[in-house]
């Protein structure tokens, strides 16, 4: 575990959050930026904010920071109130999607930045130095600047860079944003695996939802400037529990229906419960339906397009009222793909996989 | 087989067309040409003729040159002249005073551009531009109406009861520095903002977040980074003011004696082409001692960008 801050942090009871963000509001003159979110972040847990540019992810990031200041709500950190705290005596450290590494300073003279202006002892300094390095393999870099480091060393000195401060909460700002596709999937495991070896507790802010399933304990997604939804990864996919959750995490098909005394009835025939009544919306997702041939089934429709997503095909399918349902098949069930405008029935393979939503 | 008519060789290009083509190139010194040829004519060939005067004895006899032999005395002479050094004195304390409060006065400013929100940028930038729009001469002319003995200075000063009789500004070395320092500060604010604003605006962010205060922000980060800029802004601030005639001129009064004023009383009024010509020379070869020394400084502070892929 990583030392907290010395002090009474210790007397708090493991079970309390080490980050509490209570009810925060934040607006930039007219425009609300973030309403009324909250959130719990436990001992060595990394919870990810998910939600589209301008959601007010990065936002609120910085609110925990402190470079900015919230309108309301509270921001405690080891049950202490972060309100009257400066941004340089909060215990966050973050990683900004530039990095911002200082170019003027050696990677040893970067990492050991923080030290520096706490006014560590030297030796002490330079032992937690080589320890930061060694942590993110980067010993014998010491001397390069940053100019003459590759995208991904340059994003581990800046993770090195707030690791030596131990923070209680390390924050990412879309750390990935900067790498090439193949070297992002690659440090998203290796950073996962860093940070829970430290134990960091960590809040971590993406748009791209596959980096926020690898990365997460937990995911909030994020919408219009508050949180939609707080849960695990599994949860988030298979239970989303709004119809935005669901079109903004996976693939997944929309189609209205009535539920009526507490069921809904699927094109299939197949029938769902539900809470709800009136009229519905029915997300499926496309690894949950199946295709086959033309044949005798209640829902009919024509291949609209499709493409080769790896071991899959996705077939995007038209049925007769209209709607574009999107399947996933895998190679070897068809012997060969279907060819577009071909007519195939659709069915669900588990209607309890289904989410209905109120329309 | 198909008849191919390769296309025919094109025709020699025309001078023109070679001069233009090279131009737009890019390469070499070429696009700086019109410029170079410009100079030659303008300064370059002037300032050899003006130098071959400095260092030749001329015998005229009925208005024409009789002999011209190459000659050390007028350098000597000046070298020896103790007016000579209390001028070049003068006008290097005066220039390096000037430079010094120019990056007091100026550094500020650039600071606050650089944290400030978009209308503190805004307003920075116009009220830095705004001198610059107007001549130096009519700038030089509002301070005579400002420091004189019925100038606002004086006038609010008495008013208010600090003083009795005005004080003396105009015609002396005071009005000089003031003078150089407003009309030579946007010269020091431009290049300080142009470097400061070129890096990251996060860096400031970054150094907080690791628990610096504002003044270790400043001292480790927004200095080191910003030392082209204080470069730059020196070189310049001080070339022009060592080199200053108007300013000196207009609020000295006409007896405050420096390296520019002394070219001009020796070439215009006393006619002493010869000396001019050697005042000149000692006054450039100064600066650029100077000028050379200010980019070794702040060449020593900037090692780190010239660090890469090694």
């Amino acid at each position: 575990m990583i030392h907290g801050p010395p002090g009474p942090a210790t007397q708090i009871a493991t079970t309390a959050p080490v980050l509490r963000i209570g009810a925060v509001s934040k607006r930039f003159g007219a425009t609300t930026v973030l309403e009324n979110c909250s959130l719990e972040v436990s001992e060595q847990e990394i919870v990810t904010l998910l939600g589209p540019s301008g959601c007010g992810k990065t936002t609120l990031l910085r609110c925990v920071a402190g470079f900015w200041n919230v309108d309301s709500g509270s921001i405690e950190i080891d049950g202490y109130d972060m309100a009257a705290v400066p941004v340089n005596r909060r215990p966050v450290g973050v990683v900004f999607q530039s990095y911002a590494l200082f170019p003027h300073l050696s990677v040893l003279k970067n990492v050991g930045y923080a030290l520096r202006m706490s006014g560590m002892a030297k030796s002490e300094a330079s032992d937690r130095v080589a320890k930061a390095l060694e942590t993110v393999s980067l010993t014998g870099f010491e001397d390069r600047y940053p100019a003459q480091l590759s995208g991904g060393q340059q994003q581990r000195v800046a993770i090195a860079r707030v690791l030596v401060m131990e923070p209680r909460v390390l924050l990412l700002d879309e750390p990935f944003n900067a790498l090439d596709a193949k070297l992002r999937g690659a440090m998203q495991v290796e950073l996962r695996q860093l940070i829970k070896r430290l134990g960091l507790t960590s809040i971590f802010v993406t748009h791209d939802q596959e980096e926020a399933l690898t990365m997460s304990d937990r995911i909030a997604v994020m919408r219009a400037g508050q949180i939609e939804q707080v849960a695990p990864p599994d949860e988030i996919f298979d239970r989303p529990s709004t119809a935005y959750v669901a079109d903004f995490i996976g693939t997944s098909s929309f189609w209205k229906a009535k539920a009526v005394a507490g069921e809904v009835t699927l094109p299939d025939g197949q029938t769902l419960k539900t809470e709800l009544d009136g009229t519905v919306q029915v997300m499926a997702r496309p690894h949950n339906l199946r295709l086959t041939e033309a044949g005798t089934g209640l829902w009919q429709g024509t291949v609209a397009f499709h493409r080769n997503v790896g071991a899959l095909i996705e077939y995007h399918i038209e049925t007769a009222d209209g709607v574009t349902v999107k399947v996933a098949a895998m190679r070897q069930e068809l012997a060969r793909p279907l060819a577009d405008s071909a007519s195939v029935t659709l069915s669900v393979i588990d209607p309890a996989l289904c989410a209905v939503y109120a329309d | 087989m198909a008849n191919v008519t390769l296309p025919s060789v094109a025709a020699r290009p025309g001078l023109g067309e070679f001069v233009l083509e090279k131009l737009l190139s890019g390469r070499g010194i070429w696009p700086a040409m019109p410029a170079i040829l410009v100079l030659m004519v303008v300064a370059i060939i002037p300032f050899v003729i003006l130098l071959s005067l400095g260092f030749s004895d001329i015998e005229v006899s009925r208005g024409a040159i009789v002999s011209r032999t190459f000659s050390l005395e007028y350098l000597t002479t000046a070298l020896s002249d103790r007016l000579y050094w209390i001028t070049f004195q003068r006008s290097l304390s005066l220039a390096l005073s000037t430079t010094a409060l120019c990056f007091l006065f100026g550094y500020p400013v650039a600071y606050l551009f650089l944290v400030g929100g978009r209308w503190t940028k805004r307003l920075i930038l116009v009220l830095t531009i705004a001198p610059l729009l107007t001549s130096g001469i009519v700038r030089t002319y509002a301070w005579l109406v400002i420091l004189g003995g019925r100038g606002v200075v004086n006038t609010t000063l008495i008013n208010i009861g600090l003083i009795d009789q005005p004080l003396r500004i105009m015609n002396t070395q005071w009005a000089v520095l003031i003078g150089m320092v407003q009309i030579h500060l946007p010269v020091m604010i431009l290049p300080l903002i142009a470097v400061m604003s070129r890096h990251d605006g996060n860096l400031i962010e970054v150094s907080q977040n690791l628990g610096a205060s504002r003044l270790g922000t400043l001292r480790t980060v927004i200095l080191p980074l910003s030392v082209p800029g204080i470069g730059t802004g020196s070189a310049l601030v001080f070339t022009l003011s060592y080199t200053t005639f108007v300013v000196p001129q207009l609020l000295g009064g006409g007896n405050y004696l420096n390296a520019a004023t002394m070219i001009y009383e020796q070439v215009v009024f006393s006619l002493e082409w010869s000396k001019g010509s050697v005042t000149s020379l000692i006054l450039m070869v100064t600066c650029l001692v100077v000028l050379v020394s200010i980019a070794l400084v702040s060449n020593h502070f900037t090692r780190w960008t010239r660090e890469r892929d090694s």
